[in-house]
């Protein structure tokens, strides 16, 4: 998938496919809404799976995410998660 | 004349089954959710791509000691009574006197490159702590580490290099973390270390724990050691069936071995036999049971697949405390349970004479965690291998040089564990599915 071809709609989709599969849930990512929280009582997302869930959606998407994401932030809801994605997606215009 | 490789190799690409999940503790919902590990790691700890370019700032560290050294070690034969030749690559020539800093380096750049002002570790032997000290050093990061307290009475320099190279060095268990006080000392001292860094970093802003083995990145950062040594050995017309090295997690021994599963897995010819060398007083790879079990004391980390003695399994004292960790690498074990991964476990006293006889005829002074693959080495040599083996010598032995005062004086013994203990220590851990019991 092109980065140009990456819009708030698609991108929103993938971060819930991801989210849905890494919380080993099979539900319609439309179910989800952008405030669900990603470690609640619907999505199990940790801390452990959630590097790696950043890997697939890199290689989903064919965004590369950068390296401060390490730093002083945290990962609350859905939207938290697809901000950061649309962010990798602008640098990468 | 080799040159220094641009590229780590992954064996992933090679594997024939994917590494297991890990299995993460029971939680509570709620919270925000942290990344704990710099992009780059978990992409190499994840993805199925065989080469890594190497970072030039890591390049231009490793060029002050890479190429390491490879020759064919005809004293150290003839001492053993080899019918084959052994060739030897040395890791110990670099200021932390092991292969640790080949990791260091590239964790420390990948850290320092993701915003972290401090890097927090703990150390058995002391190899990772000082190769970590020194990255840190060099890329202006602070650097803490919690080093087993009676592996830093025992090695006193060990203490003053880390603090030369800036590093607050604490003996554990230090008493002021909640893990040293609820294990009381008791238990396995290296993961206990690892366990108060751990502690230590979570508490602390801008602090990050790192590790220094048993991480598939650290092993991808290793492998520059076996890349080198496919090169060194063409370029002597030199051919082996047999690659050795020690394991302690699993990291010098994924270097140097894994790089030839993979050049054989990609030429589609058949690998050389790959020969972990651990200490028979942890002995998970020829005792150990194929089960989750954790990492560190803290029990907060992931459960990780792998090869375990148990975590909770108290092992003895010995002089090698880099190989004193309770299981090894879930890439090592995964490789080891899919066969394509041979050990055998050595005793110290056999470990540290194979290092007395390497001494005196090739007048290289290994570490005893070295000792025990060169004993591995030996016996391959004379009878086992067919065309020749490749032993690491992860290290030198400057710094232990009291073990061998006591392989002199004759006072050294070994302490196997007992099969009781051994079945008592995992008895409560989940088995890995498909896996003998």
């Amino acid at each position: 998938m092109s980065v140009e071809a990456l819009d708030r709609v698609t991108v929103t989709r993938a971060v819930k496919t991801v989210v849905i599969a890494e919380s080993r849930l099979s539900i319609d990512p439309d179910a989800v809404s952008g405030d669900e929280p990603l470690n609640g009582e619907l999505l199990r997302v940790n801390s452990f799976g959630f590097v790696g869930m950043l890997v697939r959606l890199e290689d989903d998407l064919g965004v590369t995410l950068p390296d401060d994401l390490f730093v002083g932030r945290t990962f609350t809801t859905v939207d938290d998660l697809v901000a950061v994605v649309l962010d990798a997606v602008e640098a990468a215009r | 004349m080799t040159e220094l490789p641009t590229s780590w190799r992954s064996v992933l690409p090679h594997l024939t089954t994917p590494l297991p999940e890990d299995r993460s503790p029971d939680r509570a919902a709620g919270g925000g959710i942290g990344v704990n590990l710099p992009m780059e790691l978990v992409r190499q700890s994840i993805q199925p791509r065989e080469y890594w370019q190497i970072p030039d700032e890591v390049l231009d560290a490793y060029r002050k000691f890479r190429p390491t050294p490879l020759w064919r070690a005809t004293g150290f034969e003839e001492a053993v009574g080899a019918k084959v030749p052994v060739y030897v690559k040395y890791e110990g020539g670099n200021i932390s006197g092991s292969h640790k800093l080949n990791t260091a380096l590239a964790q420390a750049y990948y850290y320092k490159r993701a915003g972290v002002a401090e890097l927090v570790t703990g150390t058995g032997a002391g190899q990772w702590g000082t190769a970590l000290a020194a990255a840190c050093a060099l890329f202006g990061l602070r650097c803490t580490v919690f080093m087993v307290g009676s592996s830093l009475a025992r090695k006193p320099y060990r203490g003053v290099l880390m603090r030369m190279l800036g590093a607050e060095v604490l003996a554990s268990p230090t008493g002021t973390t909640r893990v040293s006080r609820e294990t009381e000392g008791q238990g396995n001292s290296l993961s206990l270390a690892i366990g108060e860094a751990v502690e230590y970093a979570a508490g602390k802003e801008g602090a990050a724990f790192c590790i220094g083995s048993g991480e598939t990145y650290s092993i991808l950062h290793q492998s520059v050691i076996g890349v080198e040594a496919i090169a060194q050995l063409a370029e002597l017309e030199a051919d082996v069936d047999a690659v050795v090295g020690c394991v302690g997690a699993g990291s010098n021994f994924g270097g140097i071995a894994l790089p030839f599963h993979a050049e054989a897995a990609a030429g589609g010819t058949r690998p050389p036999r790959l020969v972990a060398a651990e200490s028979s007083s942890t002995p998970k790879l020829t005792r150990g049971v194929y089960a989750y079990d954790q990492t560190d004391a803290t029990g907060t980390g992931p459960l990780e697949a792998m090869y375990t003695i148990g975590s909770s399994y108290s092992i003895p004292d010995s002089h090698s405390a880099g190989l004193r960790y309770h299981g090894a690498a879930k890439l090592v074990s995964a490789m080891r349970h899919a066969g394509q991964v041979d050990a055998v476990a050595v005793d110290q006293v056999e470990a540290l004479e194979a290092g007395r006889r390497f001494t005196v005829r090739e007048t290289v002074l290994p570490a005893p965690e070295s000792g025990h693959a060169l004993a591995a080495a030996a016996r391959l040599a004379a009878d086992g291998a067919e065309r020749g083996v490749l032993v690491c010598v992860s290290g030198h032995g400057y710094l232990d040089l009291a073990a061998y005062q006591q392989l002199l004086d004759g006072e050294l013994s070994d302490q196997a564990p007992a099969e009781e203990a051994l079945l008592a220590a995992v008895s409560g851990l989940p088995r890995v599915e498909g896996a003998r019991v």
